[in-house]
């Protein structure tokens, strides 16, 4: 492993955390939405392993040891697998609802299978990628320099702004029942536009930070809301084998956290970089 | 004392059950018989529940009187269609005519709530056309009420019930959003749409009165599928669980299991107050104002019992119109067989909806407009219709209750013409209370029957469009009672004005489906609330001029 300072290991943890944060989400959510689905196609299994496999080697690149996690071939192939199964999802979930009478109208695309959940899976994979390359083969994946945090900022703000609308989607389906609903339609689309124009003006900005920060936050907050959510079935929480899924998802919030710490990472790579420009 | 609610009054001793919690109360408050109220009202359905709390709200005092029970739906409504008739209206009653209506189900109910409580939820908007067919479609009667502000009124009761609908309605002038978005398709809905989309015309989701979120003390549908027998969860928004709470935080008194017999005349000719039976003693309430609301059948039958040496003929009938004009809908449908699992007892009964034929004038040999929905039925609603509809029995009909899973259906609501010989008359026979029972008679119009036909035609090729085999026409269903207490401009020809008075008798108004000029192609209940909105807006506009 090359010497790294130790801004830049912090970095790579946060990126490789993040990932980790966003396989959990993955786990839990796929594995009760699909065991929901009654698991009716066999292929309903694969996110439920590729997510707990990114876990596994995200999270100890993500620990307290990076040094310690493992660099092998199984590692890379994680991540692929985990990105490619997110894109195939994505294919199944749009056929899911493309199937619907009606084909791309609002009541399939609430209540069929959704469209942006499998990205996730997807980005966990990028990210966990990410990190491994940043941390082994001298932050490069191919011809792209990651070095520098902007690709990683680039892309994760592309994921912020994609699970918002799924957010919004969802949460117009539950006709913003709750102002509360509205927190993670408002906040994280500015934290990833913020993030966006540090990547390109190549200036990481405080205020970025605090927006990620607040986005992370919200993630674990709305935990809690989709939980009193869960509350407002029929029968609250003593129901909760039904409610749990009949309700908001508790597990899809923390996304937004995944994302937002792998953010931070990458504005910490830029700030690094920054530095190293200027005593140059 | 028994705790039964079908032989003890509940609303009494200053409180009122609280129907969101198990074994809850809510103050209510209470007049004295001596005291005159501002309005009684006769019936707490659609039209009387919805004014109780709008009229309790603007200040006004208040006694709304059912016949029926106050229900507690979390603790007493079962997931049994034999048991929850307990909701229906099954005092007795005699049918006749050409087509003898089928009374005591789908069209009444005898519970505080009225039939709301065990309606199908299903909650349109008639055409703009419709509020004035005779002047812009040519037939029948106009109403005296601008569509315009009908659909004002439509707008309010639907932030009030939280109706779950489309986000677009593909029929008609530009409406406001549903306050919910539109519930899952059930498979039997998907049969209509693909239906639909096959023979080229639009479908759309139900706005339906059940929340599709969490709102209040509501929670969200369940798709439990017994809403015909009575909501157990209360995510229905009937009026008992919707407008009632409201009514009685607002000062409203309710009185369940008293049954208005008699409304009385003063020498001056206005109403003085009404008779009413409760624990088994006539009783009798002064009041201001009698708002007579207990649907086409008993309104009339409360009117021409009410007659007196001053109005030989019954209250409110110079015009000899009350109890004339009845209209049911037609409720016809089409059935068939297909080899997937439909299940369509899961969810609302009817997810799915086309309004394409009230919406379209060409291609029809009859006057008036039908909307069709994907049906649901429960397992004895079923056997009854294959044994009715269809003459199976035996063991043919267990067979073919076997295959339940894969039937699916369409079902009609479609506008019957005003007649005045269908009508509701007074029998001689007398009933529990002593009072005269009705004799309902009925005959379809050639009209209606040319409407029937060409629906259940058209309902078949949509069912067959989507490889539906085996299918056949349920052809002797209606649903829905309106019409017999007419509003209109003149007196000569309406019962009512369109501020829902009488025009006999100033302080005597009639709010429910009974003052329906026409029903056009969709069920009534979104209408009778928004014209019982509409009547409350115009009394407290009259009272502030002193004009009551």
């Amino acid at each position: 492993m090359a010497q790294k300072n130790k801004e830049e290991a912090l970095a790579v943890r946060l990126v490789a955390g993040g990932a980790t944060v966003l396989a959990v989400s993955v786990l839990s959510d796929s594995g009760m939405e699909h065991y929901r689905g009654s698991f009716r196609d066999p292929a309903m299994v694969l996110p439920l392993l590729s997510s707990a496999a990114s876990i596994g080697f995200n999270a100890r690149r993500a620990g307290a040891h990076p040094e310690r996690a493992p660099d092998s071939e199984g590692t890379e192939i994680s991540h692929l697998i985990s990105t490619s199964i997110g894109i195939i999802g994505f294919g199944f979930h749009a056929y899911n609802v493309l199937k619907r009478p009606g084909g791309m109208r609002l009541v399939n695309l609430f209540y069929g299978a959704p469209v942006g959940a499998p990205v996730a899976l997807t980005l966990a994979g990028a990210l966990g990628k990410t990190a491994d390359a940043l941390s082994r083969n001298n932050g490069m994946i191919g011809p792209i320099d990651l070095k520098d945090g902007r690709v990683i900022a680039g892309v994760t703000s592309i994921g912020l702004v994609g699970t918002v609308a799924e957010a919004a989607l969802l949460h117009f389906r539950g006709a913003y029942h709750d102002p509360f609903m509205w927190l993670p339609i408002i906040v994280p689309p500015i934290a990833a536009v913020s993030l966006a124009r540090d990547a390109i003006d190549n200036v990481p900005r405080p205020v970025t930070t605090a927006l990620l920060g607040t986005t992370a936050a919200l993630g674990l907050i709305g935990v809690g809301f989709h939980a009193y959510g869960v509350a407002r079935n029929m029968g609250g929480w003593k129901n909760w084998r039904q409610n749990l899924l009949a309700g908001p998802p508790v597990p899809t919030p923390p996304a937004f956290t995944g994302l937002a710490i792998a953010g931070l990472g990458a504005l910490l790579l830029m700030r690094t970089a920054k530095k190293k420009r200027s005593h140059a | 004392m028994s705790s039964d609610p079908q032989e003890n009054p509940r609303a009494r001793d200053g409180r009122a059950p609280d129907v969101f919690t198990p074994g809850g109360w809510v103050p209510m408050r209470e007049h004295d018989d001596a005291d005159e109220v501002d309005f009684a009202i006769v019936g707490t359905g659609a039209g009387g529940g919805t004014l109780a709390c709008k009229l309790a709200e603007a200040g006004f005092s208040v006694v709304a009187f059912d016949a029926g029970p106050y229900w507690r739906p979390l603790e007493e409504f079962a997931s049994d269609e034999t048991h929850q008739e307990k909701l229906f209206w099954t005092d007795q009653r005699i049918v006749d005519g050409n087509n003898p209506i089928k009374m005591g189900s789908n069209n009444s109910g005898k519970a505080v709530g009225g039939s709301t409580v065990h309606f199908a939820m299903v909650s349109l908007r008639m055409r703009p056309e419709h509020f004035a067919t005779r002047s812009k479609l040519g037939y029948a009667v106009d109403w005296p009420i601008d569509w315009q502000e009908m659909w004002k009124y439509y707008a309010q009761v639907e932030q009030a019930l939280h109706i779950a609908g489309p986000v677009n309605y593909p029929w008609g002038p530009h409406r406001p959003r549903y306050p919910l978005r539109p519930h899952p398709l059930n498979a039997a809905a998907e049969y209509l749409a693909r239906g639909a989309e096959a023979l080229g015309t639009k479908w759309t989701e139900t706005p339906l009165a059940t929340v599709s979120a969490p709102i209040g003390k509501s929670h969200p549908c369940v798709y439990r599928g017994f809403c015909v027998t009575g909501c157990t969860t209360n995510a229905k928004q009937s009026v008992l669980t919707a407008w009632l709470p409201r009514a009685l935080k607002a000062g409203a008194e309710i009185r369940d299991l008293a049954m208005v017999g008699r409304i009385e005349t003063g020498k001056d000719g206005r109403v003085t107050g009404l008779h009413y039976i409760r624990n088994g003693q006539w009783r009798f309430q002064k009041a201001k104002n009698v708002i007579v609301a207990g649907y086409a059948i008993e309104t009339p039958r409360l009117l021409l019992n009410s007659a007196c040496d001053r109005f030989p003929d019954g209250l409110a009938n110079s015009s000899g119109l009350v109890g004339k004009n009845l209209m049911v809908q037609l409720n016809q449908a089409a059935w068939g067989q297909v080899k997937d699992d439909v299940r369509s007892y899961k969810g609302p009964p009817s997810l799915a909806v086309s309004e394409h034929w009230n919406y379209t004038d060409t291609g029809k040999d009859y006057d008036g407009g039908w909307s069709y929905m994907s049906q649901g039925p429960l397992p004895i609603t079923w056997a009854k219709s294959l044994a009715g509809g269809r003459g199976l029995w035996g063991q043919a009909l267990i067979d073919e209750m076997a295959r339940n899973n894969h039937s699916v259906g369409l079902k009609m609501v479609g506008e019957c013409m005003p007649d005045e010989n269908n009508r509701v008359t007074l029998a001689d026979e007398k009933d529990q209370y002593g009072l005269p029972i009705t004799r309902i008679t009925y005959a379809l119009t050639d009209n209606d029957k040319r409407m029937r036909d060409h629906a259940v035609r058209f309902m078949r090729d949509s069912l067959q469009a989507t490889g539906a085999t085996e299918c056949w026409e349920e052809m002797d269903d209606t649903c829905h009672l309106n019409g017999t207490a007419r509003m209109g401009d003149d007196p000569a020809t309406s019962v009512v004005n369109a501020d829902c008075r009488s025009w006999d008798i100033p302080n005597l108004w009639v709010c429910d489906g009974s003052v329906f000029p026409t029903v056009g192609g969709v069920n009534p209940s979104l209408t009778i609330q928004a014209l019982a909105c509409r009547t409350a807006d115009r009394i407290k506009a009259m009272a502030a001029r002193g004009e009551l």
